[in-house]
């Protein structure tokens, strides 16, 4: 066991060395093998940021209920009461027709004068009063705020009721989608580099033509033969990711900035998701993993082609 | 120790390199291959090593069929066999020690133990301290002798030299041919392929004449 691992070592220490020898081959492999991986990592990145943002949303649903047209300003005032001592509800806020005109106008932006004419005929403010409700967080989730919207517009009073989570439903299934076309491209570029360095270690195969005939001639396993391609495939992959991540933490300081304006904008913090170490082991493992059948793949194809005469 | 039944080799260009050829080499023998050139010696040779299939007929080495030798057991039957050629198949750019310790490496031999054995083995084909030179510094002479050195450092039941001699001057063919003897005494099967019927006569060994394929067989 213990000549097994000295071996293995020695294949290792030398496979290093051959790389050292013939550094521009090797850094553009492992420069391949790093911009290959940091695709898929940064659309890795991207969407566990965005993930982490719909769950803050998530976490914060709102109601808009709206009231009858034709109420009076004092029974507005005993439903919003009402709605405030709620149990289940953490806060809520009352806007009166005006309130909503108000808020109207802001989101109309610069048409004023337009929307102004468009009142004028109409001859009065078409806004109910409304009142915006925001439940307790231990309420937060889909079951409990379908009860709480069918409660809602149970009340005297009240016209109609809206949860404002069909929006939130429709950014995560495109977030849904987004991922699944990120793993297949990660799949293809995976593919498209396994085909790459795979070509790299043939070349290296040719390169040893030699060697590779008279080790056979002297009674060479095929397996003793291989192992140094494996190696050369292993630490390509290891160096490719390592150098990934690299790109992927200069990336990261280049969209930083912008990005902690909006985070102060929200009031929320940390917005970028930062890999955590599993993921950096998995993008490593990745790496070598790639690499490792990038050889063997190359080994198979070409290994045996190659015969003492 | 070799054995071979009405073998034939044609080769994928049509040509037939050995025609039926029979011929039996006991263990502990040593036997020269004599013929013009493209007789057929050197492909007497890769069938024996399995580098070649014959076409027809079947070759026993140490009691195994080689047509019926599956590829993974190819690496073992050649460890049996100490092969030594004319162009040497040396590695141009290790050093004499690596050429030398291959086949132990291969085995997956200690360092210390390789090492020993590597230096005894140059003792033996008298190139004492030449472990670190490259081949390339090396006359023809000593280059032969480092594959010679290669091809016997696992103990081999079985040495192949195809034309060791070619190119050398008689006094070093003699040395030459004087180290196969050696192993020979020791037990080891020796073929020596070889147009050098100086050397022949002088060994005084049985003689294989291949003649365009076809086996000739004399004394
Ligand atoms: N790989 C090959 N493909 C086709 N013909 C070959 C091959 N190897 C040898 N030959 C032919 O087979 C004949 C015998 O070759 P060889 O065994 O090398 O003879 P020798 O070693 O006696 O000179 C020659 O005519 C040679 O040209
Ligand atoms: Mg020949």
């Amino acid at each position: 066991m213990g000549s097994y691992l000295t071996r293995h070592l020695q294949v290792l220490f030398a496979t290093l060395g051959d790389m050292a020898r013939t550094p521009m081959a090797s850094i553009n492999t492992i420069l391949i093998i790093a911009v290959t991986l940091l695709l898929p990592a940064l659309l890795f990145v991207s969407i566990q940021t965005a993930k982490s943002l719909s769950g803050q949303w998530q976490g914060q649903p709102q109601f808009t209920v709206f009231l009858q047209k034709d109420i009076s300003d004092g029974a507005a005032q005993l439903i919003f009461d009402e709605i405030q001592l709620h149990p289940k509800i953490e806060l809520a806020e009352l806007l009166s027709p005006d309130d909503a005109l108000a808020e109207f106008r802001i989101l109309a932006g610069r048409g004023g004068g337009n929307l102004d004419s468009e009142l004028a005929f109409i001859g009065e403010n078409p806004l109910p009063a409304s009142i915006v409700v925001m439940p307790k967080s231990g309420f937060a989730n889909a079951q409990h705020l379908q009860a709480l919207e069918q409660e809602l517009s149970q009340f005297d009073g009240i016209d109609s009721v809206r949860l404002d989570l069909a929006w939130t439903d429709r950014f995560n299934a495109m977030l849904n989608a987004f991922s699944r076309i990120s793993v297949l491209l990660s799949a293809l570029l995976f593919l498209a580099l396994v085909l790459i360095v795979g070509n790299t270690i043939k070349l290296l195969i040719y390169n040893r033509r030699d060697e590779i005939e008279i080790t056979k001639l002297v009674g060479g396993t095929n397996g003793f033969i291989r192992r140094p391609f494996l190696y050369y495939g292993s630490l390509f992959g290891l160096f490719g990711s390592v150098v990934s991540l690299v790109f992927l933490l200069i990336a990261a300081s280049l969209v930083a900035k912008p990005f902690d304006q909006l985070a102060a904008a929200y009031q929320s913090s940390g917005f970028v998701h930062q890999p955590t170490l599993m993921e950096i082991g998995s993008l490593v493992l990745i790496g070598i993993t790639l690499g490792w059948l990038s050889a063997r793949w190359a080994v198979a194809q070409h290994l045996r082609k190659i015969k003492p005469s | 120790m070799i054995q071979l039944s009405q073998v034939s080799k044609r080769y994928p260009n049509g040509h037939e390199a050995l025609k039926s050829v029979s011929l039996e080499i006991a263990q502990g023998e040593m036997v020269f291959v004599t013929g013009h050139s493209g007789a057929g010696k050197s492909t007497l040779f890769k069938l024996i090593t399995r580098i070649e299939r014959p076409t027809q007929g079947q070759v026993l080495v140490d009691g195994k069929n080689l047509g019926r030798l599956p590829e993974r057991k190819i690496p073992a039957l050649r460890r049996e066999i100490g092969v030594i050629f004319q162009d040497h198949k040396l590695l141009m750019d290790r050093s004499v020690f690596d050429n030398v310790a291959l086949p132990l490496i291969v085995l997956g031999m200690p360092r210390n133990e390789i090492a020993k054995r590597v230096r005894a083995a140059l003792g033996k084909v008298g190139l004492h301290g030449k472990e670190k030179q490259l081949p390339i510094t090396l006359s023809g002479g000593e280059q032969q002798r480092v594959g010679i050195a290669r091809a016997v450092i696992n103990r081999p039941s079985i040495l192949l030299a195809d034309e060791p001699t070619g190119n050398l001057d008689e006094d070093l063919s003699d040395e030459i041919m004087d180290i196969f003897a050696d192993f020979n005494q020791v037990g080891v099967t020796v073929l020596i392929a070889t147009h050098d019927l100086r050397q022949i006569e002088r060994m005084g060994k049985r003689t294989l004449h291949l003649n365009e394929g076809a086996l000739i067989e004399h004394g």
